[in-house]
């Protein structure tokens, strides 16, 4: 067996959202001589169409490339991209553990931001090398000498020798290949030695079962093989290993230092989870890969079948979606306003966001999402304790002692400019900041620390709104804290609807009350009569709002046998009562459930 | 030659006016020649020999005209009445050179104020036809300035007795409630002046602002306000007891109000409207005129240059009603008529009973107290055509 590693380079790439990654990425495939350029789709490594429409990308993918380098010799890439976004920290952060470096690049017209920042310094947790590139350098206002100052102060690397770049252009690409090259240590491990594998991605492929993303630390492995999964301790025959190029292509064997993949008839992707060490079952290794964790839901919501969905099709596609995201969490609930569904674990809401636009435009699935909620302890007299993730499952307030909720640390970074009003949705949303660091003379981190239902309730938005798009934001999970608070109930014609109950601060309990009343009554349509709208507390009223009662619905002259026109109307007027939902004698559009949610400017 | 009882409305349409009303979304244009007239109605013999001849239009609709006898004609607009009677005369040669027409056809044409006199009615009257159809809309002068008409209530009032006069047995008159600025007072006395004519029968229509209309353009711009809805339907309550109020003479009046927007005197129900409730068949003949025949929906180009053009295609669009198509057609057509529709009609129409789709939407539109079962079927109660939209939604 010979080995090839000193002329394999493994490296992800860093970014922020829109710094240019996936364009990036496609330059990168294109000048290796991978894909002609006619063949290639736009930003080749982003293969989901919810992730194309967005910009980011959410499941990882990874290429073989080939590059004949100045120094004549032929060199295997492996490039291993990361998602990119705050709920996938720790599935970048084993991606990262895959490579011996990494690309960082940084908008010569935007600077560092928060989350690149995140992510830099998990790539500086796993000791890889880092070459800073910045991109966009054609744009009118770039400004690269500042940009690399920046990278120097904030993240204390040299980047006087980064390459200034323009992806979209198709500028200066082969600095970077060269980079890579020449800064980027070529990966060790005895190919002869025990075998010992990271799985740092997985998905589900219908006709091979789950396909393991992974890279090879020591040993090898082949078809035939036995192997062990460390952590899950289940044991699979290899059926197939090989690599993407960018298709999969079967090898004999995967060794020391190699990236690809393993199939070993796995029904679903939780039995290979991220992070997990791949090894010889009949002779393993004695310690598995450091880093591994299993991997919690942080944010819940319901997902019901709307009006006329079957509840089957919703399962079938729920389990679907497990079958390929260890995550992802679901099970049975039934709600009296809703009836039968599901309740869902997200990693965070962009998770839950993903989730539930697949279930739409995949799976073509009518849905309702209730309000998310976070996982609240309450501690009840008696001093046991419950985990409650559905507001409605809250215990008689007679037995509870106290209920805790989760904090999280937030790292906001703003431009300076911003400080004033990001520090005041920060308090509106019972932040305690920790401290405030001026990272360059126009940019700050703002250290907070703040409960976990704030932030994913309409905190993005704010965020985002009120900085322009410049905010970014990362955060972890803290510690639970005791707090005071209150299950808000809403009330349509007198009758409870539980899928609009929410677990709120005392404080916030009468403005998101209103706000759901006014809300609610621009989006329930006239019915023959009047719907009075109710927020309460417990038996306590603190907001109404009334829909009044319709006196006019009137289909107009027909004109001259054109029934379809007036067909037409009525089909539109259909469509619009199957998007309805009734509760008791009132029918909900299913835009109420998400209206509620969404962060508006003027409240 | 096979003879059949299978009836045909034929619907002809003169897209011209003298001027465009501010609320109108109908196909018509006003700027025309006594030439264009001449050469849309030249068009109009050809389509209307097209149908004689069997021949192919390019759009590919063949009818077997021999299968049918016409017993409605209705002349509609547009401004019918506008263009000159020889023209009229000619159509209607036409029609009776090409199609079997039943001796008793009612035969319709709108007119607008202003635009005829004693002599055209009574031209009208010598080519057969025996329905007068004239757009009032209002006796109020201020109102009728408001929404562009460019008549009097006086015209109406003249034009009205020299129908008579002409020997017009069967007359109609359109007026509209609704419009901005008119109070339930000036709706009040316009209809009951109209009644006081004792037309045969009435339409009284609720203004509704369209889309691409001035009154739209107006109301975005908030120089209109919309009635209030309540309003509005006081506006028709009040029509509604009006029709049912004893005529000066003591006597009950005998007007029926057969659908959501006309009345008429029992025998004068306008045959070719009923028609268009009743899923019965009828083809159009003209500019962006509506067919339905032999289950199949079509209608004539709305270009005008492409329309005149000889052996082009006329029909740009088609469409064979599926089973679903011709039961919710059935249904929201049919619930237009105050008797509703009957539930022997619908199975013996459709091969199934009516609780085999709809079972569920009729109990729970009963409840609601939208509709009522009137024995043989159902129809809208007072409430259902209130919310008539709401009502008939649910059968589509």
């Amino acid at each position: 067996m010979e080995s090839n590693q000193k002329y394999m380079r493994n490296f992800s790439i860093i970014a922020h959202i829109d710094h240019g990654k996936s364009t990036l990425a496609d330059r990168i495939i294109e000048t290796t001589g991978l894909v002609s350029h006619r063949e290639m789709k736009e930003q080749y490594l982003d293969n989901m169409d919810l992730e194309r429409e967005r910009g980011i990308t959410i499941k990882l993918q990874t290429t073989r490339l080939s590059y004949k380098a100045k120094d004549g010799h032929d060199y295997t890439f492996n490039l291993i991209d990361t998602p990119g976004h705050v709920d996938f920290t720790y599935e970048v952060s084993r991606s990262l553990a895959a490579c011996e470096g990494a690309l960082l690049i940084v908008d010569a017209t935007q600077g560092v931001e928060a989350q690149t920042l995140a992510n830099v310094y998990l790539a500086l947790d796993e000791n890889l090398e880092i070459i800073p590139v910045i991109n966009k350098i054609d744009l009118g206002s770039a400004r690269p000498e500042e940009v690399k100052q920046e990278i120097e102060e904030i993240i204390g690397i040299d980047a006087s020798e980064a390459p200034l770049i323009s992806a979209k252009e198709g500028l200066n690409i082969e600095a970077v290949l060269e980079a890579i090259v020449e800064k980027i240590p070529a990966p060790k491990g005895d190919i002869n030695g025990k075998l010992k594998a990271l799985i740092f991605d997985a998905y589900y492929d219908n006709y091979r079962g789950v396909v393991i993303y992974t890279r090879i630390f020591n040993g090898h492995v082949a078809k035939g093989d036995i192997v062990l999964m460390m952590n899950t301790k289940k044991k699979y025959e290899v059926t197939e290993v090989g690599v993407y190029s960018p298709g999969p292509i079967p090898v004999d064997m995967l060794m020391a230092g190699d990236v690809g993949y393993i199939c070993a008839s796995i029904k679903q992707v939780a039995d290979a989870r991220v992070g997990d060490t791949i090894t010889m079952a009949a002779n393993p290794t004695e310690h598995a890969l450091p880093g591994y964790k299993k991997v919690q839901p942080m944010v819940y919501c319901g997902i019901y079948p709307s009006e006329g969905e079957k509840y089957e099709n919703v399962k079938d596609a729920l389990e679907k979606l497990q079958v390929n995201d260890a995550a992802f969490h679901f099970e049975p609930e039934t709600s009296t306003a809703l009836g039968f569904g599901y309740r869902c674990g997200f990693l965070g809401l962009l998770h839950m966001e993903i989730i539930v636009e697949r279930l739409e435009r995949e799976f073509d699935l009518g849905i309702i999402t209730t309000s998310p909620s976070v996982i609240y302890k309450v501690v009840l007299n008696d001093g046991s304790i419950q985990m409650i993730q559905n507001p409605s499952n809250l215990p008689p307030l007679t037995e509870i002692d106290h209920i805790e909720e989760p904090i999280v640390k937030a790292n906001i970074m703003i431009p300076n400019d911003y400080v004033g009003s990001i520090m005041e949705i920060c308090q509106e949303r019972r932040g305690v900041m920790k401290h405030m660091e001026y990272i360059t003379s126009t940019r700050v981190v703002l250290h907070y620390e703040m409960p976990l239902n704030e932030v994913i309730y309409d905190f993005f938005d704010a965020l985002k709104s009120k900085t322009r798009g410049y905010g970014s934001l990362d955060y972890e999970f803290l510690h639970y804290e005791k707090s005071n608070l209150v299950k808000l109930d809403i009330l349509l014609n007198r009758d409870l609807v539980d899928a609009f109950s929410m677990i709120v601060h005392e404080s916030k309990a009468y403005s998101r009350g209103r706000f759901v009343c006014e809300k609610l009554k621009d989006i329930i349509p006239m019915h023959q009569f009047e719907v009075p709208i109710q927020a309460s507390v417990g038996a306590k009223v603190i907001a109404r709002e009334t829909v009044r009662a319709l006196r006019k619905d009137v289909l107009a002259k027909c004109y001259g046998g054109d029934i379809t026109r007036k067909k037409k109307l009525l089909e539109k007027q259909k469509k619009g009562k199957k998007r309805m939902r009734q509760f008791g004698s009132v029918e909900v559009p299913q835009e109420a459930f998400t209206a509620v949610l969404k962060y508006d400017d003027n409240k | 030659m096979m003879t059949t009882n299978r009836k045909l409305g034929l619907y002809i349409h003169i897209p011209f006016c003298l001027s465009k009303c501010l609320y109108c979304d109908f196909l018509s244009f006003s700027g025309f020649s006594d030439e264009d007239q001449s050469r849309y109605v030249q068009s109009l013999l050809m389509e209307l020999d097209w149908y004689r001849d069997g021949r192919e239009k390019a759009g590919g609709i063949t009818i077997d005209i021999l299968d049918y006898e016409v017993d409605s004609i209705f002349i509609g607009g547009g401004t019918p009445s506008l263009i000159s009677a020889e023209l009229i005369e000619k159509l209607l040669n036409k029609i009776h050179e090409n199609f079997s027409v039943d001796q008793d056809c009612e035969i319709t044409i709108e007119a607008n104020p202003k635009t005829i006199d004693r002599h055209k009615l009574k031209a009208y009257r010598e080519v057969g036809i025996n329905r007068l159809s004239i757009g009032a809309q209002s006796l109020n002068p201020g109102l009728l300035d408001f929404i562009g008409r460019v008549h009097t209530p006086e015209e109406f009032l003249k034009n009205y007795e020299e129908a008579r006069a002409a020997g017009f047995e069967n007359i109609n008159v359109d007026i509209m409630f609704g419009i901005p600025g008119q109070s339930l007072e000036i709706w009040s006395d316009t209809f009951q002046r109209v009644l006081d004519l004792a037309p045969q029968h009435i339409s009284f229509y609720g203004l509704k602002i369209e889309e691409g209309t001035p009154f739209q353009l107006m109301k975005q711009n908030n120089e209109l306000v919309e009635l209030s809805d309540d309003l509005d339907r006081k506006m028709y309550a009040l029509a509604l007891s009006k029709l049912r109020e004893p005529k000066l003479n003591g006597q009950c009046s005998n007007y029926d109000h057969y659908e959501l927007s006309n009345a008429a005197e029992t025998k004068f129900h306008c045959r070719h409207n009923l028609k268009y409730w009743s899923m019965d068949e009828y083809l159009g003949i003209g500019l962006g005129a509506h067919s339905y025949i032999n289950q199949e929906r079509f209608s004539v180009t709305r270009d005008i240059a492409r329309y005149q053009k000889n052996n082009a295609s006329h029909i740009d669009w088609r469409h064979t009603n599926s089973k679903e198509d011709e039961i919710s057609e059935f249904i929201f057509t049919g619930m237009r008529k105050i008797e509703g529709i009957s539930f022997q009609n619908y199975e013996a129409r459709f091969g199934e009973p009516i609780s085999r789709r709809y079972k569920n939407q009729v109990s729970k539109l009963l409840r609601g107290g939208l509709i009522e079962l009137t024995g043989t079927g159902m129809k809208l109660t007072l409430l259902g055509i209130d919310l008539s939209n709401y009502v008939l939604s649910e059968f589509v």
